[in-house]
């Protein structure tokens, strides 16, 4: 079968703020309408670009965001268009206040649910305050809690905006759930995201409720926490491999690995398996599990420490992750045709399911359905 | 303020949840707040993390530990408003207890490992044998494939950053991955997709009248959100890494040093319009950077500038001088911060609902708002298995003797000392945190 919301006509007026959710939303089978200005959604004005190509094709965030939407450009003043488009509209996704939103609310059905992606929310003081995913992560507390301590915080992940996404996958979800709420009563209605919001959901670690209870200040900690030993990044011969290790299990797993492997035996010592000693004596600790680390590569210490049944993985970077045999045996990666017609790789569909939901279309050219909903 | 007159979007649906820490909790936490019967399947052989977690005050208690499971503060951050169900479900009469309840949901959430509910008899082929209408969302770290090299691998969120290249995009360029030590997003990134699965398997049930089984993988799911990098490495190998707080779409944005000890503001002026502004704010004594590619090019210089400025000026003061002539830009928030964010606060972010060991706990409220059927809030957080007698009474449809027999057996599990009440210490000016709830208490 085709996707479960196949038949639902989605409009989306956003940038950034929407695009992940409107990509998901086309993924499950909507019709997907992207409402562009003559010179195109700022989306396609995002680098990396595709060298290649000539503006404004050439984003990748267009590229990949956009697949499986169309394109209809309507020129500003050009209320008959728009009213045309928007009275067959099931949802409107915008990122605007209603006061700056380009959509005039009477053009739109009653049915029609209206998801709006906003810095701070549609209440409160700063509700006319302005954003970025840097910006939504400070208001969240996460940022000051990232990086290390005597340097300034950081974003996490920041150029990936993962802010934005959590923000656009939070606006699905409403709206998926409105929409089921208008097969019982008929009716549309407004779903509210907050950037803000979104990313303090993602983050009670930072949160007041977590805080009340601890009354701990949270201190940036560099790649390695204070919760145990080894907890953190540590070197290995082409960059840093991730170790965990929480349970008794795990720690005793991980001191014969290293025992093994070093011929350090002091590790396997009965009073290292107090987690409290290791914390006494964690500069140790790294050292000797360093000496593990340093000489081996990142997917050697991954399939080793994993076969000891030790939370070890790589920190991956983009060009490991598309050679990793999983991904490959997984059959993970899928591809895009750009304008010029190269295929490029990109991530395949974000869930499985034994029924057929995901397709997938390249984006759209600046326009390419404006003949065919407005002609 | 809930009105019980709206019907709430997933009202009369029914989940059947084998949740740990966050993945799959979270997701469904957000459906009981939309309505759903949300029936966590607890253990106490193999407990829940956040059960393990306990709280900061009643550290050394050993009066209290029957009411510990029941005092962390992710204990309402991930479960408000579910039912909590005592079931071993290695004994064959647990087992047999969550195979009645399986017959009565629509849908089946679980962040087990796949090879874990495999071993519980709980995969997807023994779920639909009993309910082959069933909604079957699981979360595996690595897939539920066992052919697949990963299968058995173990993950979980520390760990799912550097794996899926988050830690790697952490930092500034000059130094080490600093990672995403203290929180976790790809965990949550897994729960909102698993969300918008279980809503999409539901509209598939009305449409074909057939179950679905939807395997999140995290480590994919969190992928997805790479797009743009991993096909710029493969047209031009470019491998992207960390940039710091900097943008590859303009310039100024970081974060700066304001006045005092740990005193930051968040800045992104990557447009004209906000550089013209805050240059002009900042008095800058010439128009040098009014060029944004040289800006891009020159923010070692332009960023050490801008940090000189902010120095002078108090973060929260700068932040709404700056949004006041339209620039993005925040205090870098605390905790302590958090504490006192009027506008949080202005918006109800901290909820307050009854509990039943704690008689009320505070919690964060859900980022997802729908004005026409909002959500609710029924309680804080079960206790640990506050509602097994209850579920297996009125869904499996067991009599109370089955039930006590079952409980003897150590097949099912009920709350311990019910009577064993423990208000949190900040109980009676929770009313300051959250306004409005003065006479709360009472809930």
């Amino acid at each position: 079968m085709a996707g479960p919301y196949n038949g639902l006509r989605v409009i989306d007026t956003t940038g950034l703020a929407g695009a992940y959710a409107t990509r998901l939303f086309a993924g499950l089978g909507a019709e997907v309408i992207r409402l562009e200005p003559p010179d195109g959604s700022p989306l396609r004005y995002l680098a990396p670009f595709a060298e290649s190509i000539a503006p404004p094709e050439n984003s990748l965030w267009w590229s990949y965001l956009a697949m499986g939407t169309r394109s209809v450009v309507i020129e500003p003043g050009d209320n008959d268009s728009l009213a045309q488009i928007l009275s067959s509209a099931d949802v409107i996704f915008e990122d605007r206040l209603p006061e700056d939103s380009l959509i005039d609310p009477d053009l739109l059905p009653d049915t029609t649910v209206r998801t709006s992606i906003v810095p701070f929310g549609l209440t409160g003081p700063k509700r006319s305050w302005k954003s970025s995913n840097l910006v939504a992560w400070a208001a969240s507390g996460v940022l000051y809690a990232t990086g290390f301590r005597d340097r300034a915080p950081v974003a996490p992940a920041g150029h990936v905006q993962l802010a934005l996404h959590a923000s656009a996958a939070s606006a699905l979800v409403g709206t998926l759930l409105a929409l089921r709420a208008r097969r019982k009563s008929g009716e549309g209605q407004q779903v509210e995201i907050s950037m803000q919001e979104a990313a303090l959901a993602i983050a009670p670690e930072t949160g007041v409720p977590v805080f009340l209870d601890d009354r701990v200040h949270r201190e940036r900690s560099g790649n390695r926490r204070d919760l145990g030993r080894p907890f953190g990044l540590y070197p290995c011969s082409d960059g840093f491999v991730s170790i965990i290790v929480l349970l008794p299990r795990h720690w005793t797993a991980m001191a014969s690995w290293v025992a093994e492997a070093t011929g350090n035996e002091t590790i396997t010592e009965e009073v290292f398996e107090d987690l409290g000693v290791r914390m006494e004596t964690q500069d140790l600790i790294d050292t000797w599990v360093e000496e593990l680390t340093v000489g081996q590569s990142r997917q050697a210490l991954f399939d080793e420490g994993q076969r000891r049944g030790i939370p070890v993985t790589p920190v991956n970077t983009v060009n490991a992750l598309l050679d990793d045999p999983h991904l490959k045996a997984a059959k993970f990666w899928s591809e895009t045709q750009l304008p010029d017609g190269s295929s490029v790789a990109i991530p395949g569909a974000p869930f499985r399911t034994n029924a057929d939901w995901w397709t997938m279309t390249a984006a759209p050219l600046l326009g390419q359905h404006t003949e065919f909903y407005l002609g | 303020m809930t009105n019980s007159a709206i019907e709430l979007p997933l009202e009369g649906i029914r989940v059947f949840e084998l949740g740990t820490a966050i993945a799959s909790p979270f997701c469904g936490r957000l459906m009981a707040h939309y309505g759903a019967d949300v029936l966590k399947i607890e253990s106490r052989v193999s407990p829940d993390v956040v059960r393990i977690l306990g709280s900061a005050w009643i550290k050394g208690r050993d009066d209290l530990a029957a009411a510990a499971p029941d005092t962390s503060p992710y204990v309402p951050e991930m479960n408000a408003s579910k039912r909590s169900v005592g079931l071993e479900l290695k004994t064959t009469a647990g087992r047999k207890a969550a195979l009645a309840l399986i017959a009565e949901c629509d849908v089946f959430l679980a962040n087990f490992g796949a090879r874990a509910l495999a071993e519980l008899g709980l995969d997807y082929e023994s779920v639909s044998a009993v309910n082959p209408k069933i909604v079957y969302v699981q979360l595996p770290g690595f897939g539920s494939d066992p052919d697949m090299p990963y299968y058995s691998y173990v993950a979980w969120g520390p760990n799912q950053a550097p794996l899926v290249g988050f830690d790697d995009f952490t930092g500034h360029a000059s130094d080490p991955p600093a990672g995403i030590a203290t929180v976790a997003p790809p965990d949550y990134m897994s729960a909102l997709h698993a969300a918008v699965a279980t809503l999409s398997g539901l509209e598939h049930l009305e449409l074909t009248g057939d179950g679905v089984h939807v395997d999140v993988s995290q480590f994919e799911t969190t992928l997805a959100l790479l797009g743009p990098f991993v096909m710029d490495y493969d047209l031009s190998g470019t491998v992207h890494s960390r940039i710091g707080n900097r943008s590859l779409w303009g310039a100024p944005q970081g974060v700066y040093p304001c006045a005092g000890h740990e005193r930051w503001i968040a800045i992104s002026a990557t447009d004209d319009e906000s550089w013209d502004v805050l240059s002009s704010l900042m008095k800058l004594p010439d128009d040098h950077f009014d060029d944004p590619d040289l800006r891009l090019a020159q923010q070692e210089q332009l960023d050490s500038q801008i940090g000189t400025w902010t120095v002078n000026f108090d973060a929260d003061d700068l932040a709404h001088r700056l949004q006041s002539v339209g620039v993005a830009a925040h205090v870098v928030s605390t905790n302590e911060d958090l504490l006192h964010d009027t506008h949080t606060m202005s918006r109800n972010w901290y909820q307050v609902a009854s509990h039943a060991r704690l008689g009320r706990d505070v919690f964060s409220d859900c980022a997802v708002k729908l004005k026409g059927t909002p959500g609710r809030w029924t309680d804080a957080g079960p206790s640990l298995g506050q509602h097994t007698r209850e579920v297996l009474r009125d869904v499996a449809g067991m009599s109370d003797e089955e039930i006590s027999q079952l409980v003897s057996d150590k097949g099912a599990f009920e709350q311990l000392e019910p009577e064993t009440l423990v208000p949190r210490p900040w109980d009676d000016w929770i009313h300051l945190l959250v306004p409005g709830t003065a006479d709360a208490r009472d809930l």
